[in-house]
């Protein structure tokens, strides 16, 4: 559901700074210039949240405000006030008539939004984007360690990705990290000194920028006192260290919903090629299967009609690989998808070794596989 | 009642200075500098002419909010015409093009609020030291060669601010005692 948020100001420059704010908000701004535009636009649209100036022409803050609390149908919207007309008298004449809260000109955007979080459930836009990010797009990732080593270590295994690793070493600096540039993913140590790990979390969860950013706990493997604790309040996953940094940043990737494919599927001219890396582990062969359906169909869509499964790289072959291969050649058969094998001799030599792969045809590069895939039969490239 | 003549000065300057720096570090990103105060009590005392739209060529946008209860007065805030309009890209998220394009109205509303939030903050003091009062529409003068002079009776105060190299004159005008 989108939540709508109605201003009514007669500023017509606070209604754009309303606007500025909850652009990248999954939210509908509404705006009125005064208190019977304001009520009238209310009765129509049934806002969620309404940002109400007092002093205006036509009908003032106050009577909407007294018109909405006494209408039936009204009375439950909250409202919030936003105006320069601050002062005690004021704040408690209007919090009589009730108000859900109070915000006085001059205003800071973040404030105001935080306000408005309170009350519905902001969601950022970038949340409800029909495209996912891919693998290749920049992240902002933040760490939050005592430790510069660990900081170092995740920064030098992750240098490969395009995202940026920032180091905080207190709560205070994290907290400051993330008001100027909210992260994409957070890395909390669970062994920040008086527990402030788990005090960085609340704090996290219950700012609207940082609500819904997945926060990773890093703990020692042996902590499972401080695991269990990180579980229970909802740590989005869990790093033990001494840090596999493969396992991170596989967890990393489907926290941030990342499009791994591109690691896996390319589309060359004329042909889709699926290449798998030298070391397949679980992670890897369970993103390689999810994205075989939808690549492979995606291909065909495209026009192509021939592929070529890569796996020159890689360097053991176990049932892990053979069942993702037999599964992919299968997808190949049902899309009417020509297809061609391309490995290394170690590879063939292992393919002999097994009953279901000893029948196998492999060219040992793609240049080959291409050239004598569009001769060669369907029927001629899978095993008997 | 109190008016104008109960009013310290130091009142009238603590208010100012909080309202003007609030408002342009919060929706300007810019801290203001406070440079110097000309207190003129009557007629007589306007022989130098007021800082702000002095005679020239240069194009000033002037914002003006009132406020009317215990004290009763005017406030005007006065910024040359660049500083206005980069104020105005400021606190609407506009390009200088875009601003351009919007006009001397997107700049009459930009100036307007922020002198209704200066104002009102202003007020706002005022009302919390015991002199309760309301703050009226904003309005906006515009021009290169005029000048603003009170009748008789009335205090003025001139708030002279720096802010990223522009002038920034803020004119109380309150009204003495009837």
């Amino acid at each position: 559901m989108r939540y709508k948020i109605l201003t009514v100001d007669d500023s017509k420059t606070v209604r754009i700074i309303v606007r500025k704010a909850f652009k990248s908000y999954d939210c509908d701004i509404l705006e009125a210039g005064n208190g019977v535009e304001g009520l009238a636009v209310a009765a129509k649209d049934s806002p969620d949240v309404i940002l109400l100036d007092i002093t205006m022409p036509v009908m003032d803050g106050v009577e909407m405000l007294t018109r909405i609390k006494s209408d039936a149908q009204l009375k439950g919207i909250p409202v919030i006030m936003l105006t320069a007309e601050g002062g005690r008298d004021n704040v408690l004449k209007i919090a009589k008539i009730g108000v859900r809260d109070y915000l006085v000109k001059p205003f800071k955007e973040e404030v105001l939004i935080e306000k408005v979080g309170r009350i519905i459930d902001l969601k950022p836009l970038t949340d409800q984007a029909a495209k996912a990010k891919s693998i290749f797009d920049p992240a902002t990732i933040l760490v939050v360690e005592d430790k510069p080593a660990i900081v170092a270590q995740i920064q030098e295994g992750l240098k490969h990705t395009p995202w940026k690793v920032h180091g905080a070493s207190t709560q205070g600096e994290a907290l400051d990290f993330c008001t100027k540039t909210p992260p994409d993913l957070i890395l909390v140590s669970l062994s920040l000194p008086e527990e402030a790990a788990f005090s960085l979390f609340r704090v996290l969860r219950a700012s609207i920028k940082t609500k819904y950013t997945p926060i990773f706990a890093l703990a020692v493997k042996t902590e499972t006192g401080q695991q269990q604790q990180a579980q229970t309040l909802g740590f989005s996953a869990l790093i033990t260290k001494p840090i596999d940094l493969g396992d991170l940043e596989g967890k990393i990737c489907k926290a941030m919903n990342l499009d791994t494919s591109e690691r896996y599927f390319k589309i060359e001219p004329g042909f889709l090629v699926m290449r798998l890396p030298e070391n397949c582990s679980p992670s890897v062969l369970g993103e390689v299967a999810n994205y075989l359906k939808p690549k492979f169909s995606e291909a065909v869509d495209a026009g192509l009609s021939r592929m070529i499964i890569d796996i020159h790289e890689l360097k053991n072959l176990h049932m892990g690989v053979i069942k993702l291969l037999f599964q992919a050649m299968q997808t190949c058969r049902e899309l009417s998808l020509q297809f061609a094998l391309v490995g290394n001799a170690q590879i063939i030599t292992e393919c002999k070794g097994f009953e279901d792969t000893r029948n196998w045809q492999f060219y040992e590069s793609i240049d080959e596989a291409k050239a004598n895939l569009g001769k060669a039969a369907a029927a001629q490239l899978v095993p008997a | 009642m109190p008016a104008a003549a109960v009013i310290t000065e130091t009142l009238i300057r603590e208010n100012i200075n909080r309202a003007v720096s609030d408002v342009f570090k919060t929706m300007l990103g810019r801290i203001p500098t406070f440079v110097s105060v000309t207190e003129m009590s009557r007629r007589d005392d306007m022989a130098p002419p007021p800082p702000g739209p002095a005679s020239g060529m240069t194009t000033f946008v002037v914002g003006t909010v009132g406020f009317l209860g215990d004290i009763n007065g005017l406030i005007y805030l006065c910024l040359d015409e660049p500083f206005a309009r980069l104020t105005t890209c400021h606190l609407l998220g506009l390009s200088e093009a875009e601003a351009m394009e919007a006009g001397d109205e997107a700049v009459n509303d930009a100036i307007g609020e922020i002198t209704n939030m200066t104002v009102g903050s202003f007020k706002n003091g005022l009302c919390d030291a015991g002199y309760p009062c309301m703050l009226t529409i904003p309005s906006i003068l515009r021009g290169s060669n005029f000048s603003i002079e009170p009748i008789s009776s009335t205090t003025r105060y001139v708030y002279n601010f720096e802010s990223t190299g522009h002038k920034v004159a803020v004119d109380i005008l309150l009204k003495g005692n009837d």
